[in-house]
C-alpha cells in the first residue's frame, strides 16, 4: 500500500522536530537580517519604480516621430512576450519541479505518495513565475508609456500567462514531452520576428496599445486554462522521473552559490557543463596542424559544434537596427557593444575553461599567452566580422561618412571582444584577501568588484565612442582595447 | 559458500527480474547491445566486465534510474518504473550516487528511510543496523563529517533498513575496509538465504566467488 500524504506530512514534520533543535541564529539575529532584507528591498524598489516611472513621463513626452510611437507601442508587447519567454525558459532549466539531491536519494526512492512530496512547490512555483512575469511585463510596459489600467491588465495578462506555462511545463516534464522546448523556441523566434518588424518600422496593428476589452477577455481565457492546467499538472506529479525531478535540483545549489558568491563566470559554467553533460557524445573530428595552429583549428571545430551561438549572434543583429528606429543616436555604440559582448560571449568558453583550469593550461607545451591567443583568434574574428554588419545601424545613428561609421562598428566589435575575454578570464572572488563587514557578513573586497568585470571593459570602450563617434574615437578605443587584450593575455 | 563462478542450471523458479534486450545508446555510442539476464529470489547474479564496459549503466536502467534505449525489464512479470510505488518498495538500490542531507545524523538518515518504507519498528531495526555496519558511534554525526567509506556504510545501511525483495547494488565493495568486506559478504549471503534476490556489479572477485551464482560478464557480452 502506497504511503498517503499524510505520512508525507508526518515525515516533514519529523525532519523539522530534527532541525528544531539546531538553529545556530539567535531571534535578534534573525529580525536584524529581515530588517535588513525588507529594508533594502524597499529601497531598492523605490528606486527602481522612481527610475520606471521617470522614463515614463520622458518616454511619454520625448518621442513624438511616428516611427518612435509605433516602436515604442510595439515595445511594451515584445517585452511581455521576452518576460514569458524568460520565465518560460528557466522554468524548462529547473525543471519546473525539483527536489533536493538529498530528497531524490532517501525519500523518492521510497514507496512515498510523489505528489504529496512536491505539490507545495508546484503552488510555489506558480506564485514566483506569475510574480517574475507580472513584474517584467509591468515595466516594460511603464518603459512603453502606456495607460496605467492597460499596464494593469496586462501584468495581470503576463502573470496568468506564466501560471498557465509553469503548468504547461509541469505536464510535460511528467509526459517527457517537448512541447515546451518547442513553445520556448517558436516564442523566442516570434519574438525576434516582432523585433524584426519594429526595427523594419512596419509595425503591425496586433503590436499597438491594446484596448482594455480584449485584455480583459485573455486574463479570463488564459486564468480559466491556467486553472485547467494545474489541476492537470496536479495530477501529473506522480509521473515524473526522479532523474527529471533531481536534475533541476541538482543544479539549483550551484546557481545559487554562485549568484550568492556574485561569481557570473562561475554560473556560466554550470549551465554550459550540464549542457554537455545532457549531450553525452558528439562525432568525434580529428585535429588538424600543430601547436599553437592546432589550438585554433579546434576553435573552428567548436564553433561548428555550437552553432547556436552563431544563430543568437546573427538574431541579436536586430538590436542595433532596432536602436536605430527607436532614435537613440549615439548611444547606439553602447547597444552594439552591449548586444555583441551579451551574444558572443558564449564563443570563449575554451579560454574560460583553461582560464578556470591552470592544471590543463599546463599541460601545453606553448607559453601561456601564445595558448590564450589561439583560443581567442577565431572567436575574436567572428564578433569584429559581426560588428561590421552593424555598420549600417551606426551609420544612419552617428552619421558621418560610411568610412567612419566602419570604423566605429569595428571599434564596437573590439571592445566586445575584449570586455568577453575580461569576463572569460576573471577570477572568482578571492577569500584570502582582507574581508569586509557587509549586511552579508564578512566578505572579499574582491566580491563586489567581480561582477563589473567585463562591464568595466565595454565602459572603457565605448566612452571614447561616445565622445566622438568618428575615426579619432574609434582609433583611441582600438588602441585602448588593444593595451587591454595586451594585458588580460600576457599576464601568468 | 565458496562455488565456482559458473552458469547455473535452468531454474523452474520463476524469475524475480527478467531483462529481456535491454541496449542503451548515448548518441550514436552503443554501450550495451542486447543484454538479456534473470535474477530468481534467493540467487545472486554478479556483473563483471572492465572499466566502461557497461555494469553501471545497466544496473541504471534495469532499476529505471536511467532509461533504457530499447529491450524490457520486468520485476515479477511487470514492467519495472521507478515512478511505481510497488517497484520501489520491491528494490533496494544502491548505486554509487548516493547524496545525503547535509543536515541530517546518521540515525536520522536511516530512522527517515525505515519510516518512509513504512518499518514498524524503525528505531530497533535503525540501531541493529546502525551496529552490523560500525556506525554506532557515529549515529549522531552529520554526513558530511564522515570518511568515503563511512559514507559507504551509510548507503549499504539504507538497504537494509527497509523492506526489499531484491537488493541492486553497484560496486558495493568500494571504499570498504578488510572488515566491512567480510561483514559485506556474510550479509550477503544472509540476505540470499533470507530468499531475497541479489543483483550486483563489482571488481572484487572474492566477494563475486563468495556470494554469486551465477555470473554475466559484460566483456564477454560485447567481444
Amino acid at each position: 500500500m502506497s504511503a498517503s500524504a499524510a505520512e508525507v506530512r508526518a515525515l516533514r514534520s519529523q525532519i523539522r522536530t530534527w532541525r528544531r533543535g539546531r538553529v545556530d541564529t539567535s531571534l535578534m539575529e534573525a529580525l536584524s537580517d529581515a530588517y535588513v532584507v525588507v529594508f533594502s528591498a524597499l529601497v531598492l524598489g523605490a528606486m527602481a519604480v522612481n527610475v520606471i516611472i521617470n522614463v515614463h513621463v520622458i518616454a511619454g513626452g520625448g518621442c513624438s516621430s511616428v516611427s518612435c510611437l509605433d516602436a515604442r507601442d510595439a515595445l511594451g508587447w515584445l517585452f511581455g512576450l521576452a518576460a514569458i519567454t524568460v520565465v518560460l525558459a528557466a522554468a524548462r532549466l529547473l525543471g519546473p519541479m525539483l527536489v533536493t539531491p538529498a530528497v531524490g536519494t532517501w525519500l523518492l526512492t521510497s514507496p512515498l505518495d510523489r505528489t504529496a512530496l512536491v505539490r507545495w512547490r508546484l503552488l510555489g512555483t506558480s506564485v514566483v513565475a506569475a510574480l517574475v512575469g507580472a513584474a517584467l511585463a509591468a515595466t516594460g510596459a511603464a518603459l512603453s508609456a502606456y495607460p496605467v489600467d492597460v499596464i494593469g491588465w496586462l501584468t495581470l495578462l503576463a502573470g496568468t500567462v506564466c501560471v498557465l506555462l509553469v503548468a504547461l511545463a509541469t505536464v510535460d516534464q511528467a509526459r517527457g514531452g517537448q512541447v515546451v522546448r518547442l513553445l520556448a523556441w517558436s516564442l523566442g523566434v516570434v519574438l525576434w520576428v516582432g523585433l524584426v518588424l519594429v526595427a523594419r518600422d512596419s509595425v503591425p496593428a496586433l503590436l499597438r496599445v491594446p484596448a482594455i476589452a480584449p485584455l480583459r477577455v485573455a486574463v479570463v481565457i488564459t486564468a480559466v486554462v491556467g486553472v485547467l492546467l494545474l489541476v492537470l499538472a496536479y495530477r501529473s506529479l506522480h509521473l515524473i522521473r526522479r532523474e527529471r525531478l533531481v536534475s533541476g535540483g541538482n543544479l539549483l545549489p550551484g546557481i545559487s552559490g554562485a549568484l550568492a558568491s556574485l561569481d557570473l563566470t562561475l554560473f556560466y559554467d554550470i549551465l554550459v557543463a550540464r549542457h554537455w553533460r545532457a549531450r553525452s557524445s558528439v562525432r568525434v573530428v580529428r585535429g588538424r596542424g600543430s601547436g599553437a595552429g592546432a589550438l585554433v583549428w579546434r576553435e573552428v571545430v567548436r564553433l561548428r559544434r555550437t552553432p547556436q551561438v552563431l544563430v543568437g549572434l546573427a538574431a541579436a543583429l536586430v538590436l542595433p537596427y532596432l536602436a536605430t528606429a527607436l532614435g537613440l543616436g549615439h548611444v547606439m555604440v553602447v547597444v552594439v557593444t552591449l548586444t555583441g559582448f551579451a551574444a558572443g560571449v558564449g564563443l570563449f568558453t575554451s579560454l574560460r575553461v583553461l582560464s578556470r583550469t591552470a592544471s590543463l593550461l599546463r599541460c601545453f607545451p606553448l607559453p601561456a599567452a601564445t595558448v590564450r591567443m589561439a583560443c581567442l583568434g577565431v572567436p575574436c574574428l567572428v564578433l569584429v566580422l559581426w560588428s561590421v554588419a552593424t555598420t549600417p545601424a551606426v551609420h544612419d545613428a552617428v552619421g558621418g561618412s560610411w568610412g567612419s561609421s566602419a570604423a566605429v562598428a569595428l571599434a564596437c566589435g573590439a571592445a566586445s571582444a575584449t570586455a568577453a575575454v575580461r569576463w572569460m578570464t576573471s577570477h572568482p572572488p578571492d577569500y584570502r584577501l582582507p574581508l569586509i563587514t557587509s549586511p552579508m557578513g564578512a566578505v572579499p573586497t574582491s566580491l563586489y568588484v567581480s561582477v563589473l568585470r567585463g562591464f568595466d571593459v565595454l565602459l572603457l570602450g565605448t566612452v571614447p565612442l561616445l565622445i566622438s563617434p568618428t575615426v579619432t574615437g574609434a582609433m583611441w578605443t582600438a588602441g585602448l582595447m588593444a593595451a587591454v587584450l595586451a594585458f588580460l593575455v600576457g599576464r601568468p | 559458500m565458496n562455488k565456482p563462478a559458473k552458469p547455473a542450471k535452468p531454474s523452474k523458479t520463476p524469475p524475480l527480474l527478467r531483462v529481456r534486450g535491454l541496449t542503451k545508446k548515448y548518441g550514436d555510442i552503443e554501450v550495451l547491445s542486447g543484454v538479456d539476464l534473470t535474477v530468481t529470489s534467493g540467487k545472486a547474479l554478479a556483473l563483471r566486465g572492465r572499466n566502461g564496459a557497461g555494469k553501471s549503466t545497466l544496473l541504471r536502467c534495469i532499476t529505471g534510474v536511467d532509461a533504457a534505449t530499447a529491450g524490457t525489464v520486468e520485476l515479477d512479470g511487470e514492467p519495472v518504473d521507478e515512478r511505481s510505488v510497488a517497484v520501489r518498495r520491491d528494490l533496494a538500490i544502491v548505486l554509487d550516487d548516493m547524496d545525503f542531507f547535509p543536515d541530517l545524523s546518521v540515525i536520522e538518515h536511516l530512522d527517515l528511510f525505515a519510516r518512509a518504507h513504512g518499518v514498524p519498528d524503525a528505531e530497533a531495526l535503525v540501531d541493529a543496523v546502525l551496529e552490523e555496519v560500525r556506525l554506532t558511534a557515529q549515529g549522531a554525526q552529520l554526513p558530511g563529517t564522515l570518511s568515503s567509506g563511512q559514507k559507504r556504510r551509510l548507503a549499504l545501511a539504507s538497504a537494509f533498513v527497509r523492506p526489499r525483495r531484491l537488493l541492486v547494488l553497484d560496486e558495493p565493495e568500494a571504499r570498504l575496509d578488510q572488515a566491512g568486506l567480510e561483514w559485506l559478504t556474510g550479509r550477503l549471503l544472509q540476505e540470499k538465504a533470507d530468499g531475497l534476490g541479489i543483483l550486483l556489479a563489482s571488481h572484487d572477485p572474492d566477494l563475486v566467488k563468495a556470494v554469486a551464482d551465477r555470473v554475466l560478464d559484460l566483456d564477454e557480452l560485447s567481444a
